[in-house]
């Protein structure tokens, strides 16, 4: 399914530098933790699994190229604690959603974490976050 | 008392099911390991939980817990090669390609300290004679025997050979007879099988646990040193997260790979 809506990017430099930190088990020196994206666009697919949960995100960009996101969450039994559960997310799903982006401009991004969930709407209604 | 439903939940399958592992696993401990006879304390302090670590700092250095000056601790020159050979997920020597941490790389137990630095909970299983100390992340659990002496020649293992003993409302924990597979902590700091750790855990309040790891390594550092970290009491009933080989190939190849290489254009 394509997506309807164009990406946006908005950056929002030092934000999480100055709020707790994300924690992953492998670390964060692969994504730009000064950086905050927000994409918008569809569900494609949620993998709630370890060592992390995946959002797949289908985004149209400003010239209407479609390119395809996977966002990494926290393990289940984090974001389970954090108000989150396996049907939190569905594909068709319509989502604005803030991640860090990878360093290396993959279409790869850290939204969430042990100590840190960004900003998920889906469909309107905002999911959980700290 | 609120904890009562848990702690029942946790400590009676937990009981039935161990014992009958423990005997079977257990190495030629002294026979008095096996009759969990009760210890001579006047007072055993409730340190059940769960507890979930606070702030998580990725080092025991007690002067660097972020692990930003990593190679301060004092090694010897046989740890300082490992270290330096070491490529940590965490601290100034943090990467992202070819990470070659054990638990990452290849699942392994990640080792009784570094347990301690991980987001998931922890809780422990107070008994007469034995102490468990049950590990959400990787389903790992420890006894701490407070019964018996260490064996003179203990195994290297994964989580070691451990003896506890309460003073006050202090829980301490000897432990010996590690492997030296693991690191101590998520910034890729060693330690060689002659470690000697002694944990002591108290609770500050109702609602809060201080651990205060001391590491003794006369092979891999020059002098002992000590690091404390507090922990909140965890909202949520124990769960078990596990680390599965297959899992974390799949995660490193949608994820962990496409960050570390030129995407296409």
């Amino acid at each position: 399914m394509k997506s309807k809506w164009s990406i946006a990017f908005i950056v929002a430099v030092c934000f999480l530098l100055v709020s707790s930190p994300v924690a992953a088990h492998h670390g964060t020196s692969g994504y730009d933790m000064e950086k905050v994206i927000t994409l918008n666009g569809t569900v494609t697919g949620f993998n709630w699994s370890n060592p992390h949960c995946l959002v797949r995100i289908e985004v149209k960009d400003s010239k209407g190229d479609v390119k395809d996101w996977v966002v990494e969450l926290a393990a289940p039994t984090l974001m389970t604690r954090n108000g989150w559960t396996k049907d939190s997310l569905k594909p068709g799903d319509e989502v604005v959603a803030e991640t860090h982006p990878a360093k290396n401009g993959a279409t790869t991004g850290l939204s969430g974490a042990s100590t840190s969930i960004l900003k998920f709407v889906v469909n309107g209604h905002a999911l959980p976050f700290r | 008392m609120p904890n009562c439903k848990l702690r029942l939940n946790i400590i009676l399958p937990v009981i039935a099911i161990f014992s009958s592992v423990l005997q079977a696993q257990t190495v030629a401990p002294a026979p008095s390991a096996m009759k969990h006879d009760a210890p001579n304390v006047a007072h055993v302090p409730d340190l059940s939980g769960p507890w979930a670590v606070v702030g998580g700092t990725p080092s025991w250095d007690p002067s660097d817990p972020r692990g930003l000056k990593p190679d301060e601790l004092p090694m010897t020159p046989w740890a300082l090669e490992r270290f330096k050979a070491a490529r940590p997920p965490f601290g100034a020597n943090a990467t992202f390609d070819a990470v070659n941490d054990p638990v990452q790389k290849y699942c392994d137990p990640p080792g009784i300290t570094r347990l301690y630095g991980y987001p998931w909970q922890f809780a422990l299983i107070q008994s007469p004679g034995v102490v468990y100390i049950l590990y959400e992340f990787t389903g790992l659990w420890r006894p701490i025997w407070l019964d018996r002496e260490h064996p003179k020649s203990p195994d290297s293992t994964w989580m070691g050979d451990s003896i506890g003993r309460y003073e006050g409302d202090t829980f301490v924990i000897d432990t010996v007879g590690l492997n030296d597979k693991t690191w101590i902590d998520q910034v890729g700091h060693p330690h060689s099988d002659a470690l000697h750790l002694i944990e002591r855990i108290r609770r500050v309040d109702q609602d809060t646990l201080e651990v205060t790891v001391t590491f003794d390594d006369p092979k891999a550092y020059t002098k002992p040193f000590t690091g404390k970290r507090t922990y909140k009491r965890g909202s949520s009933p124990m769960e078990v997260t596990l680390c599965s080989l297959s899992e974390m190939q799949s995660f490193d190849d949608e994820v962990m790979k496409t960050t570390t290489v030129t995407p296409k254009k």
